[in-house]
């Protein structure tokens, strides 16, 4: 650490990746963290956690029994023995609201513009939208089944669809600006698990469904434009790295299957004139002009996709399955790139959020009781943190102070940090009762 | 290397040995052994730590149990322990408190759930000990108590709380005591005045009597001739007694009234005044004030008043009202049966009553029941009038009961002035409503409790074979001898005239068979027996070979699965032996007869009858 700060004084270092570094060195350095804890105010199991992603100052999560809190994570609210231990309490607790949900909140996530705004759904088959200031209900969506979970672009500047992904074949985007639903897009045979916005392009959506196929959307036109199949893969991946990723892209091209898609394209933009200009030659109506039958029948994951994550550059998609296997998806080819990631199990019975640190390094996924982190690339098992005693639902990782936040089933939710470097200086001594506290030390009696 | 190796075999064969035992507690020598080994090597602690969580994980309460003991141990002094531990806290807490659902306590049942008190306990301690510094085990608690809510010991809450009841309660005395003073501050004048008057009135009694007694002092002279004669002590001692008690002034005709009214001062002064002044005065002492002045000033007073009333006291005692007591004393004396005291004072106060309840008073008198109390008592009032105690040698001996309160009273009673509240009461209330005599003599029967009689069982006193007699206390029939009977020494019967007919019922023949038919009844059972005996024997032998068989299989499979089955030796494998037997379940009446039951054999004949059934229920449709 010292020496990554003398490299960058004396100007070895470039500043980028002296952040980077000393980023990805705390992120692979995860506790659970001693000196800061969030008072969970659930009484159910927590579903959703999401940390603001204006100030990355406001943690949204929802729980099982309706009921949802906002936490300041960096301002602590009161502490504890001594300035020890600092506690989070809820600043906004929404329980017996009147206009609240009746049932579990599976989904809870910020408007992405500002901390004004953030949308809940449930298993009431409601969508709303609060305002966050008066902790009102502005718009209210009624959906078909359960919603299991609801998506928002951060890119977007055109459109303010929140898309919806329900117990319902069809996706559901729900337009706040008008209260309606502008679109609602077929194609998935049983109920959709999973939804996730691109973070290249704000047309682009993709979802997983129980039938275990991935689709991707271009909301501008009817229908799916692509199906990711697992056994469609491609060896060797692309490189994390931007200015390699073109040499990379070109031997894709080469390997993938004349007939792909949208292999070959540098951009999305490009890829969808691409399409546009094969629709031409498309006779089915339902599928989209340059799907094929066939590929309309492929599957992501032998079982339903539990969660999907983009990373932050928009070229690898997640998505993790309840056959117990997490998958690493080239976007521009729509290959699987066959890392293997050594998961034991997955709960398969609900869906689960899970995260990537925002150097696209480390994979954090609920795994049963503990939560797993992985090297992104190798599919290597980095860390294993276990705190929960029952399952882990969610993990929201917050890249600005490299902190983890997971929430499971026994209605915690726990800040998993690095290591503090230097201790801070805090007075053994209790300053509510003026008693010394225990020293952790070595007691032998004899 | 070598010496690496070395000592940790000495750590995990220690912590083997320790856990390798039925006792419910661990070897404290071993305990300390491990703790000193431990403490010098962190690589040993290391292993130690291993070690005792694969031990966690074994099929046995017993070791989990003893696991945890070292553990605890251990968790309570290292600081590296207590890290290492922590990692895993989850893991530990299931296999020790087992909460959950597919992974439960292995058996013995017994020691398993003692596994999990003694878990839940020292999750408790090592929180408020360590809690602050590992917030695993901050979520740990948290989890099973407000989760799954396990009912937690709470030792340090309990205490806080005793200790604020106590100074609650101490808070309490002391406002309780302030207002006693307050109250004391006011009312200590009137105390004073009241004392004075009494001690006025005492006094004034006392000067009435000694002025009489001076009329008696030409007595004296008489009794100071004979004082040479007595050479012996004891009779000395009497005599100086007799003097004093001569020197007092004897109650007579004349001061008798003066002597009531001392008597009664006196009472009033020991049994009101003197108690109030001591009450009072430690309420002075235990009473905490800002301000002592007032205070020390009243205790003297007190003090003071209470020094004075012990004199006055003394000397009422010196002048008579002792006399009163001793009488008291010798009547309680001689009336065994504790006499009631209010009948001993209304006597004293009013020596000629009324006819009615001196008769009471002579059947109360003979409620002792042993005869001696009463001819003492009778000895002691020889100038009785004739006709009473004419009437007490008569009169029958009663138990005292409350049947006796009102013995011969003719009087009616209040129904309602009984301090019952009957103004709440529906319906008219009749407040002179009044129980006439008899009906309260109807409800004052005498209750008697039965008793029965205390007989001793005679014993059978039939000879024996073997010599001797037969101790067996039987009501009426021995089960071996017959009917009992009264018998001589040698145990022969002795009415044997009686007894004769009995038998000669019988005819000989008749006797002759029952005898041949007993023999047979008996040999046939010792041959049953001998057979059962067999079939029992060749059953325990195979039981034994069996038992024999799965426990060197489970050793096997320990040995197998154990991390350290090189350490083991041959007491632990005998060990090894008895905790195998704890898990064995005990075969209840229960168990053998579901084997019974649940064997082939029977369920396959029950198949037999189903299928009979069926093809019945087949053949003939119409029946059901």
């Amino acid at each position: 650490m010292w020496k990554k700060i003398g490299d960058r004084e004396s100007g070895k270092l470039r500043p980028n990746s002296f952040i980077t570094r000393i980023r990805s060195n705390r992120a692979s350095s995860l506790h659970l963290s001693n000196h800061k804890e969030l008072v969970s105010s659930h009484r159910g199991s927590v579903n959703s956690l999401q940390v603001d992603l204006t100030e990355g100052r406001y943690l949204l999560s929802g729980a099982a029994d309706a009921s949802l809190a906002i936490y300041d994570i960096q301002r602590a609210t009161d502490y504890e023995a001594g300035g020890l231990i600092a506690k989070h309490k809820p600043i906004l607790v929404d329980k017996q609201h009147q206009n609240a949900h009746k049932y579990a909140i599976s989904t809870a996530i910020w408007y992405p513009i500002d901390t004004g705004l953030f949308v809940t759904g449930s298993y009431d088959h409601h969508i709303k939208v609060w305002d966050t200031n008066t902790t009102q209900v502005v718009m209210d969506f009624k959906m078909p089944g359960k919603v299991y979970r609801t998506a928002m672009s951060s890119l977007a500047t055109s459109h303010m669809l929140i898309a919806a992904a329900t117990e319902d074949v069809q996706v559901r985007l729900c337009d706040m600006a008008s209260g309606a639903f502008a679109h609602t897009l077929s194609g998935h045979r049983d109920g959709v698990m999973a939804v996730e916005w691109s973070t290249s392009s704000e047309w682009i959506l993709m979802t997983g469904g129980c039938d275990g196929a991935i689709r991707f959307w271009d909301i501008r036109r009817a229908g799916c434009f692509s199906v990711l199949d697992q056994s469609h893969s491609q060896l060797g991946r692309r490189p994390p790295l931007a200015d390699k990723s073109t040499t990379k892209v070109s031997t894709s091209k080469a390997r993938a299957p004349p007939r792909k898609v949208g292999s070959g394209s540098s951009s999305k933009h490009s890829g969808n004139s691409k399409i546009i200009k094969q629709t031409k030659g498309s006779a089915k109506q339902r599928l989209h002009p340059g799907l094929l039958t066939s590929q309309d029948r492929a599957t992501a994951h032998y079982g339903a996709v539990l969660g999907l994550k983009a990373t932050e550059d928009g070229m690898y998609l997640l998505s993790a399955g309840s056959d117990s296997r997490l998958r690493l998806w080239d976007i521009q080819s729509g290959c699987n790139t066959l890392v293997h990631y050594e998961i034991v199990r997955l709960q398969s019975s609900k869906a689960i959020q899970l995260d990537v640190s925002q150097d696209s390094g480390v994979v954090f996924l609920p795994c049963m009781t503990s939560i797993k982190a992985f090297d992104m690339w190798s599919g290597k098992s980095k860390m294993t943190l276990q705190g929960h005693y029952e399952n882990v639902n969610c993990c929201c990782y917050s890249s600005h102070d490299q902190e983890l936040y997971t929430g499971g089933n026994d209605r915690q939710i726990l800040i998993w940090s690095p290591l503090k470097q230097i201790p801070a200086d805090v007075d053994e001594c209790d300053r509510s009762t003026g008693q010394p506290l225990a020293a952790d030390e070595d007691n032998w009696s004899d | 290397m070598e010496d690496d190796g070395n000592t940790v075999a000495v750590v995990v064969g220690l912590i083997d040995k320790a856990t390798n035992s039925t006792k419910p507690d661990l070897d404290p020598r071993l305990l300390k052994s491990i703790k000193s080994v431990v403490r010098h090597s962190d690589s040993e602690l290391r292993f130690a730590v291993e070690n005792l969580m694969s031990l966690m994980k074994r099929d046995h309460s017993q070791v989990r149990y003893l696991t945890l003991t070292i553990i605890h141990e251990l968790f309570m002094r290292s600081k590296l322990f207590r890290t290492l531990v922590v990692e895993n806290l989850d893991q530990l807490l299931t296999l020790s408190v087992g909460f959950r659902r597919n992974q439960p306590l292995p058996a013995p049942p017994a020691i398993a759930s003692k596994l999990r008190t003694k878990a839940i306990e020292y999750l408790e301690k090592w929180n408020t000990t360590f809690g602050i510094h590992y917030r695993q085990l901050r979520l740990g608690y948290d989890y099973l108590k407000n989760t799954l809510r396990y009912q937690f010991p709470n030792l340090q809450a309990n205490a806080a709380r005793i200790q604020q009841e106590r100074r609650e309660r101490e808070l309490r005395t002391k406002e309780i005591l302030l207002k006693k003073y307050e109250l004391l501050k006011s009312n200590i004048s009137s105390i004073k005045d009241e004392v004075n008057s009494i001690v006025d009135e005492i006094s004034e009694c006392l000067d009435i009597l000694i002025s009489s007694k001076e009329e008696n002092v030409p007595l004296d002279p008489v009794d100071e001739e004979d004082f040479e004669d007595f050479r012996n002590v004891e009779l000395r001692t009497i005599r100086e007694n007799s003097l004093k008690e001569a020197d007092k002034v004897q109650e007579n005709s004349e001061n008798k009234v003066v002597f009531d009214a001392l008597r009664e001062l006196y009472k009033l002064l020991v049994t009101k005044h003197l108690v109030a002044v001591q009450e009072s005065i430690s309420v002075l002492i235990r009473v905490e004030l800002s301000d002592n002045r007032l205070r020390d000033s009243m205790l003297k007073e007190f003090i003071d008043i209470r020094n004075h009333l012990k004199l006055i006291k003394k000397k009422c005692e010196e002048a008579g009202c002792v006399i009163s007591t001793r009488e008291n004393d010798e009547e309680e004396d001689i009336w065994e049966e504790g006499a009631s005291e209010s009948f001993n004072t209304s006597k004293q106060v009013t020596p000629d009553k009324p006819d009615k309840q001196n008769d009471s008073a002579g059947c109360s008198n003979s409620k002792p029941t042993n005869a001696k109390a009463t001819n003492v008592k009778l000895k002691a009032n020889p100038d009785m009038d004739p006709l009473k105690s004419k009437l007490m040698v008569e009169a029958p001996v009663m138990r005292w009961g409350s049947f006796l309160d009102n013995w011969g009273s003719n009087r009616g009673y209040m129904a309602n002035q009984r301090g019952l509240e009957v103004e709440a009461h529906w319906g008219r209330v009749d407040h002179d409503a009044v129980i006439p005599a008899n009906k309260i003599a109807e409800l004052n029967v005498q209750a008697t409790v039965y008793e029965e009689e205390h007989k001793e069982i005679q014993q059978c006193r039939a000879p024996l074979k073997k010599g001797g007699l037969c101790e067996r206390r039987d009501l009426k029939v021995c089960p071996f001898h017959g009917p009992i009977v009264a018998r001589d020494d040698e145990g022969t019967p002795l009415n044997q005239e009686n007894q004769e007919p009995d038998t000669k019922n019988f005819s000989r023949e008749e006797l002759l068979n029952q005898a041949v038919k007993n023999v047979r009844e008996r040999d046939k059972e010792v041959v049953k027996k001998r057979e059962y005996d067999k079939k029992e024997l060749k059953r325990a032998k195979l039981a034994k070979i069996r038992g024999h068989n799965e426990a060197v299989l489970r050793d096997a499979a320990i040995a197998s699965t154990s991390v350290s089955s090189a350490v083991g030796d041959s007491d632990l494998g005998r060990e090894k032996d008895s905790l195998a037997k704890m898990l064995k379940k005990k075969a209840t009446a229960k168990d053998r007869l579901a084997t019974r039951l649940l064997s082939r054999k029977a369920i396959a004949r029950q198949a037999n009858l189903e299928d009979d059934h069926l093809k019945y229920r087949e053949a003939f449709p119409n029946q059901w």
